[in-house]
């Protein structure tokens, strides 16, 4: 989740990158003129005998990290590193050396020098290594040039923050341009912040808490109003309600939408499998097993595309599930015409026999498939465009896998209807799921229409397959998973019209989301099934009923 | 009523098997006999059959097609393994570790339904019949039927597995029950109780064939071919559809219920898997082989399919599904009514091979 934040906040970064830099410019200037590093002396303190005037030196080390200039953060973080893993080399004059790995060096000017054969490599005593400690995090923080080394550094600071100068985070904060770590540094801050000695500090870390609506931030404001000491004060007393309230109001809308979202997604799956064993049912009155598989051989054609492209143009990766999707298309729907032609067609007016055939169907998909790739689950190279999302409000985050699943749902759900309003085949389709007989007689070729319909249904399962690929496990026994809700769809839906499939998938979806947290997956799976039998009692052709004879 | 002499080879061939099973499994031929797997083999494949039969009654009868009757068939076998498992406690008075999981101290208080064996085979006779009615009240009520009721079966059991993989429904969770100790006083594995058991399923396959001919041969059996053939029509006539396609659907539960009863303790173990919807798509796919309408063709597939289940997913695991989907889709495609189809249809081929050669067949009635 921390990677998807990161990359959901591509876009502004390019925002942050200039205003960093024009930052640093701004920084780099002030820092001129603050006073630089008493080098000579420095080195001396470290290399005294005296305990104290170490520590005295290290403290002085940390209170300057946030103002020196970069050559001599630079400079600090070597001397202190080679400090700690004693390569500080202290001549009987009082004058350092570091033993680098290139060689000794001076420690003053770093210029290559030996160190006199009577120097002493002085050992930090355990409370100088504590300070050592955060003197390295400090200037890491404004030194190091990777992201991670200096996240790990204000981590480091948070967990040790006593003695730390006030203004460092601050300072840090205004350079920082990557924005995890400028992250790190605000929730520091406002740790820090909340601790603090002077009240309006305290109030200032809480309302900054409080606009950040997150469970763990609820949690933790609770748990310092739970604190009697610390809300002594009727005023931060107020002002932890005031911010606790308004979190859990937040959170709870927040709740609310990812509910929504959670359904929104599920429903979209359930609609990309339901849809095309909607639409043959309603055609032919055949129930397809082998849907799934559909989906299941959709999701390997799109693994396939991936695995093709990294091979043949690996600069086009990123872009294979857009490059799938007439593939995915075309071979789901040439193995669905396939099935038609050598099955179903001859189970015509055998409807139950239809079952048997395409559970053997299924049954046959699952197990070439599992020979040819193994039955592992398939790893995918999902996008960096896929990973990831943007938290919206509270703990509801928009991922962008799910979005893609809904959106490519949205377009399927605008093509069909396309092709079943605008064009011919979609005139035919509808003339014969009305009534076959009739369609016949006036000339409509009912056995061409079934296959293409077939296929149709079959290239939109494949195509649900590629938009499932980044969200579920990709395996040979997938599809097995998708049917019982696919028909519980059809069922509910009735297969008057592709809306009726849209309108059931989303309930049964968001029926499926929204008692789950409360009873569990079982409970919801139940429910959903005693609504459905339920409902079938009032309308038993489904929600929206075909038209006409049957 | 056709069929009439399969019926009775059946009926020989299993009072054969009847007479056999307690012959061979317990040595008393010079020379011959059976091992225990075999014997055990035999009583779980006639489980299987009588399974296949409660779905054949409805199918081949009705021309309803469950494709859940797994669930009447774990539910059998609940009952039961609810049964061995109180008996067993009361020898051991040791409780059964998924009750000590879920941190019962004891039997929740229900279980005393299963305490005596007579108590526990009235369950097993009433209880699969009363949820098969109040789903099939609901489901007929409202005429759903041909796919629609098998999908809506389906899903029923798929429910109902996912129910029962769960720890505190208090069955056992994904693990079942099993440690039974003994069984009807035999020890439990040992060649008494397999033979014992095996031999009760074979009678209760051969009662069941016995039973359920009569009973299609009657007037119910003739009014549920004609609601397979036109129910509307059925309907227009003033017959209430609802209640025979009702009894007959309670019936085949509760047979399925007797095939699970007599399963479980033959197994040894129960869980959940028994209500995975593959097998209970599997149920059906060994009627579609052995062929519809005539409950010796369920038997002859479920024996059949099982068989060669047996020998191939030993022999050769992977191909196994193979030879399955491949079986299924020949017989789907060319025997329309079964492997009881290839006796017509040889004869139609062979005729047409050689027309001469063949006596002529008598016209038929």
């Amino acid at each position: 989740m921390i990677g998807g934040a990161a990359a959901s906040l591509r876009i502004c970064r390019l925002g942050l990158v200039i205003w960093g830099a024009l930052m640093c410019l701004v920084l780099s200037g002030g820092r001129a003129d603050a006073a630089a590093y008493d080098r000579a002396r420095l080195i001396g303190q470290l290399c005294s005998a005296e305990a104290s005037d170490v520590l005295h030196g290290l403290n002085g080390m940390l209170a300057e990290a946030p103002g020196g200039s970069l050559a001599d953060g630079r400079w600090a973080l070597g001397v202190a590193q080679a400090f700690s893993a004693k390569a500080l080399r202290c001549g009987p004059d009082g004058h350092g050396f570091l033993a680098l790995p290139s060689g000794e060096v001076d420690a003053v000017s770093l210029a290559p020098a030996a160190a006199p054969a009577d120097s002493r490599a002085p050992l930090p005593s355990l409370r100088a290594r504590r300070v050592l400690e955060q003197v390295d995090a400090a200037l890491r923080v404004f030194v190091a040039a990777k992201a991670a080394d200096r996240l790990d550094a204000v981590r480091t600071l948070a967990r040790h923050s006593e003695g730390v100068p006030a203004n460092l985070a601050q300072t840090a904060l205004a350079g920082e341009h990557d924005p995890e770590v400028a992250r790190a540094l605000r929730a520091w801050l406002v740790e820090a912040g909340l601790h603090a000695p002077d009240v309006a500090a305290r109030l200032a870390a809480i309302a900054a808490l409080g606009g950040d609506a997150r469970a763990q931030t609820a949690n933790q404001l609770m748990s310092l109003r739970a604190d009697p000491a610390y809300a002594a004060d009727p005023r931060v007393a107020a002002a932890l309600d005031a911010a606790i309230a308004h979190v859990r109001f937040w959170l709870r809308i927040g709740d609310a939408l990812s509910l929504l979202y959670n359904g929104l997604s599920a429903g979209s799956v359930l609609f990309m499998s339901a849809a095309g064993l909607a639409i043959i049912f309603g055609l032919m009155g055949v129930i397809n097993l082998a849907q799934g598989e559909f989906i299941m051989i959709g999701a390997y054609v799109t693994f396939s595309v991936q695995q093709t492209l990294g091979a043949f143009a690996p600069s086009w990766i990123a872009w294979y599930p857009l490059v799938a999707v007439p593939v995915v298309f075309l071979l789901t729907g040439a193995v669905g015409v396939v099935v038609e032609v050598a099955v179903i067609r001859h189970l015509y007016r055998r409807p139950l026999m239809t079952l048997l055939a395409t559970w053997a169907i299924s049954l046959l998909l699952i197990n070439l498939v599992r020979v040819t790739f193994g039955t592992q689950n398939l790893q995918f190279r999902t996008p960096p465009y896929l990973t990831g999302g943007v938290r919206v409000v509270g703990d509801f985050l928009v991922t962008w896998n799910h979005l893609f699943a809904i959106g490519f749902a949205l377009l399927a759900f605008a093509a069909t209807q396309a092709l079943l309003r605008l064009t011919d085949l979609g005139l035919f389709i509808r003339a014969v799921t009305q009534n076959r007989a009739m369609a016949g007689c006036v000339g409509v070729s009912t056995r061409r229409i079934d296959m293409a319909a077939f296929g149709f249904g079959a290239g939109l399962a494949g195509l649900g397959g590629l938009a499932l690929s980044p969200i579920y496990n990709v395996n040979p026994t997938m599809g097995t998973g998708f049917i019982i809700d696919s028909f519980m769809v059809v069922v509910l839906g009735g297969v008057g019209s592709l809306f009726g499939t849209a309108l059931a998938a989303l309930g049964i979806g968001l029926v499926n989301v929204g008692i789950e947290p409360f009873y569990g997956a079982v409970a919801a799976k139940v429910i959903a099934l005693l609504m459905i039998i339920l409902l079938i009692q009032w309308r038993p052709e489904g929600l929206i009923p075909a038209l006409g004879r049957r | 009523m056709k069929g009439e002499g399969s019926t009775w080879l059946a009926a020989g061939l299993l009072s054969l098997l009847l007479v056999l099973l307690p012959l061979l499994g317990f040595g008393l031929l010079p020379g011959l006999a059976l091992p225990i797997y075999a014997v055990n083999l035999a009583g779980q494949v006639m489980c299987f059959a009588l399974l296949a039969m409660a779905v054949d009654l409805m199918w081949g009868g009705a021309g309803v097609l469950s494709l859940g009757h797994g669930l009447f068939f774990a539910f059998g076998g609940y009952l039961c393994a609810m049964h061995l498992l109180r008996s067993a406690y009361a020898a051991t008075h040791k409780l059964p570790d998924f009750l000590l999981f879920m941190g019962h101290g004891g039997f929740p208080s229900w279980w005393r339904l299963a305490d005596s064996a007579p108590l526990t085979l009235l369950a097993v006779l009433v209880l699969p019949a009363l949820l098969a009615f109040a789903f099939g009240y609901v489901s007929f009520r409202s005429r759903v039927n041909g796919v629609y009721f098998s999908i809506i079966t389906q899903a029923l059991t798929y429910t109902a597995m996912l129910l029962m993989f769960r720890n505190d429904t208090g069955f056992g969770g994904n693990n079942g029950m099993t440690g039974f100790h003994a069984i009807a006083g035999l020890p439990a594995g040992g060649l008494a109780a397999a033979v014992l058991l095996a031999s009760l399923s074979t009678a209760a396959v051969l009662a069941a064939l016995l039973g359920g001919r009569a009973l299609l041969a009657s007037r119910f059996g003739r009014l549920l071919r004609a609601i397979r053939d036109d129910e509307p029509r059925l309907r227009f006539l003033g017959y209430d559809t609802l209640w025979l396609k009702l009894a007959a659907w309670c019936a085949s539960a509760t047979l399925a219920a007797i095939a699970g009863m007599l399963y479980v303790p033959q197994v040894g173990i129960i869980n959940p898997s028994l209500l995975d919807p593959t097998l209970s798509l599997e149920i059906a796919v060994w009627v579609a082989i052995g062929g519809r309408g005539g409950l010796t063709g369920a038997i002859l597939g479920a024996v059949l399919v099982n068989v060669l289940k047996f020998w191939l997913s030993a022999a050769a695991p992977t191909l196994w599904p193979f030879v399955l989907a491949l079986l299924v889709l020949l017989v789907v495609l060319a025997l329309p009514n079964g492997l009881l189809d290839l006796r017509n249809r040889s004869r139609a081929w062979l005729l047409e091979l050689a027309p001469a050669s063949l006596p002529r067949r008598r016209p038929a009635r």
